[in-house]
């Protein structure tokens, strides 16, 4: 089966974040249009067929499907999705849902545009180290989108209340505590994870040679480290400093955008990361040879 | 069977007229008493709020009209009736149990979609109930009128959107505040319109409250009522940081709270939010500048008067859902009162028919002397069956029209038919079109 045809799945689950995102803008904006039931359900469904696929990735290719960028991407915002339900759950943050999806369906288009880049994992790397490494980071990437997520509602909201625009996002909109308390939840669930994923990596090195003798100076490694100093940053200007709201908030913001660049754009500078580039024509050996 | 409402309201009279007519709680089984008295085989409830003075009645005497209720009501107050009889209006049938619904589903109240009004309906219903003043017509009258108002209020948004300033004030803190409980309101200047606000944010569960005031024994008042401390006016500075939520409201012609003691606050605050309600008028208490203040935000009276302004117009818009919704219901309810007047319409005209029948037959026995007797009661035994068989149709298709509330107008149709005399007075018609008697 060509990588295409396995991965054409994603198309629908693409699909389904985008029409969560109009049913969840649809249900702040508009609730008589839009009914709160499938604006809960919607991402519930998505979120199924989401792990099924994944589920059937780990079968297909023997691993977790983190092995190229495509799969590293949709297990990211199965991640992402996943915090969203658990915080959903314990919350019920109607109006999150209509923040975070249409970030999820941007996340998702990207993954597609990913789908035939030539980087992919080699198949020799250690499976527990490699889970131990990736899944904490992973999940403390998710944890802080979902920080990223409150933090830009957090912002509309107190520039609603600051000039006073009473549109129906005022109202659909929870309170500036609940979404600072949310905001710090967040991203105290993310940080340790980081941290975790950060000194598993490290330990991983020491063991391996998979980023040669030098891999603490490649780059998302570096940057790795920058994104986890920034957080140590915020969260002790939050418990120390007492920082709140805003400020906070604008914070976070960067750090995301951090997570994003650490994630995926060294990358494109050229950081491999394990990854080795496979052309097609090295896939056509491949399987030659098989 | 007629149901008829007479009665005055806030839009159709003045306080003072309203004032002169109403009833007290303890006046009204008196009321009840004389009324049923004058109108022995009647019903009656008396409504009796701020906002209206309503009397609903129904009876089957046709002397029970509009203006034999007005007398009651002259008698009754020792009011001339040419005094208020121009704020009154009065409504029969379908009309006045429309109108009951509205009352009840709180569509007439002068905040529409209010809460208050069904129970005071419920009250007023129970009121005459315990009196025994209510009887079958009256009493499936107010029950339905009781779940329609539920019904008006579940289906649509009429009693969505805060309509006063005390819960707008609210709502706007609610956008700031997740938990009320461990949150301090601070109040300067103990006025009434403070104290409304105060009061509505602690229902909400505020437990920490502060109060100052120029005059400092009316703050020790007022912090008193609510458990909380009184300020002095000039230590408002140094305690202002304590607060979460600060509604000002005084009298002063220049600003209370100026930006530096915002900013003095919030440093010793640690940045910690803080909501302003300015509820003075013409002249501001807190200066705007402290908006720009991080983690300061600051409402004033314009403010929560336009979101009530707003609130009330989306009300209007649900009113024509609601309206569809008390329409169906009286009709329904017209249905019922129908179908409990085709049984002794029917019964009636089976009588009508069977005298019809006895005088023929007594016509006919003296022609007929030479018959037998065993003959003469084939000839009576046929006579039964033809008119009974006659009978069955318009019997059974009443029935039918009941149910589908076109009892009524087939009551009066077998009258007019068959020439029954009217028994039962059952008119629809308030006597002039605009309403008012």
């Amino acid at each position: 089966m060509s990588a295409s045809l396995i991965y054409s799945p994603f198309f629908l689950i693409t699909a389904l974040y985008l029409l969560s995102s109009v049913w969840g803008l649809g249900n702040l904006l508009r609730p008589e249009g839009f009914s709160k039931k499938w604006a809960d359900r919607l991402p519930i469904i998505a979120f199924v067929l989401h792990s099924l696929f994944l589920i059937f990735l780990t079968f297909k290719t023997n691993n977790i499907p983190i092995t190229n960028l495509f799969e590293s991407m949709v297990f990211l915002i199965w991640c992402v999705v996943a915090v969203f339900n658990g915080v959903g759950y314990l919350y019920n943050v109607t109006a999150l849902g209509a923040f975070l999806f249409p970030l999820v369906t941007l996340l998702s288009l990207w993954a597609i545009g990913l789908m035939g880049h030539p980087l992919s994992a080699p198949t020799n790397l250690g499976k527990f180290w490699l889970i131990a490494h990736t899944i904490p980071l992973f999940m403390g990437y998710a944890a802080f989108t979902l920080t990223f997520t409150l933090s830009v509602m957090y912002l509309t909201q107190q520039r609603q209340l600051k000039l006073k625009v009473f549109g129906p996002l005022f109202k659909g909109l929870p309170s500036l505590e609940s979404l600072d308390v949310l905001m710090w939840r967040t991203l105290s669930l993310g940080f340790p994870l980081l941290t975790l994923g950060l000194v598993f990596g490290a330990f991983w090195m020491r063991y391996s040679n998979a980023l040669g003798p030098q891999w603490y100076l490649d780059s998302k490694v570096v940057m790795g480290l920058v994104t986890w100093l920034i957080y140590a940053a915020l969260l002790h200007l939050r418990i120390g400093v007492s920082w709140h709201g805003s400020r906070v908030a604008a914070l976070t913001i960067v750090g995301f955008i951090l997570v994003l660049f650490t994630f995926l754009g060294t990358f494109f500078l050229g950081a491999q990361h394990g990854f080795q580039k496979v052309s097609q024509e090295d896939v056509r050996l491949i399987k030659e040879l098989k | 069977m007629n149901i008829l409402v007479v009665g005055l309201n806030h839009k159709s009279a003045p306080v003072e007229i309203r004032e002169q007519l109403a009833f007290s709680t303890s006046k009204i089984p008196e009321a009840l008493e004389r009324f049923r008295k004058g109108f022995p085989s009647s019903e009656v409830v008396i409504l009796s709020t701020c906002n209206r003075v309503e009397l609903y009645a129904s009876s089957p005497e046709d002397s029970l009209t509009a203006d034999a209720v007005l007398e009651f009501l002259s008698r009754f107050h020792g009011l001339e009736k040419e005094k208020f009889q121009e704020h009154m209006y009065s409504y029969y049938g379908l009309e006045a149990v429309n109108h009951l619904f509205f009352v009840a589903s709180s569509l007439d109240s002068m905040v529409v979609g209010e809460s208050q009004i069904v129970g005071q309906v419920k009250e007023a219903y129970m009121a005459a109930a315990t009196c025994e003043a209510t009887d079958k017509t009256l009493n499936k009258l107010f029950q339905q009128a009781l779940s329609v108002a539920k019904e008006v209020h579940t289906k649509s948004d009429i009693a969505k959107g805060k309509v006063s300033i005390g819960s707008v004030a609210v709502d706007f803190a609610k956008k700031m505040v997740r938990d009320f409980s461990d949150k301090t309101v601070f109040i300067i200047g103990a006025g009434e319109m403070a104290e409304l606000v105060l009061k509505s944010l602690v229902d909400q569960g505020t437990r920490t409250v502060m109060v100052s005031n120029r005059s400092f024994d009316r703050a020790v008042a007022l912090a008193g009522e609510y458990g909380g401390k009184a300020v002095r006016f000039d230590d408002l500075g140094e305690e202002l940081f304590k607060a979460d939520i600060v509604i000002s409201a005084t009298a002063a012609p220049h600003y209370v709270l100026h930006p530096e003691h915002i900013r003095e606050a919030m440093k010793r605050r640690r940045g910690k939010p803080m909501f302003l309600i300015d509820l003075a008028g013409e002249h501001r208490d807190i200066n705007p500048e402290v908006i720009k203040i991080d983690n300061v935000y600051l409402n004033n009276i314009d403010d929560l008067e336009s979101m009530v302004k707003q609130n009330t117009d989306e009300r209007a818009k649900e009113m024509e859902k609601c309206r569809a919704i008390v329409e169906k219901e009286a009709e329904e309810f017209m249905a019922w009162l129908e179908e409990m007047k085709i049984g002794p319409a029917i019964t009636h005209l089976r009588e009508h028919f069977h005298s019809i029948g006895k005088e023929e037959l007594e016509r006919l026995r003296p022609k007929l002397r030479g018959v037998g007797e065993e003959v003469w009661q084939e000839v009576v035994y046929t006579m039964e069956r033809t008119l009974n068989k006659l009978l069955h149709e318009p019997a059974k298709v009443g029935k039918q029209e009941a149910k589908n509330g076109g009892g009524y107008r087939y009551v009066e149709t077998l009258k007019k038919l068959f020439g029954i005399r009217p028994t039962d007075h059952s008119k629809t018609a308030p006597p002039n079109p605009s309403g008012s008697v």
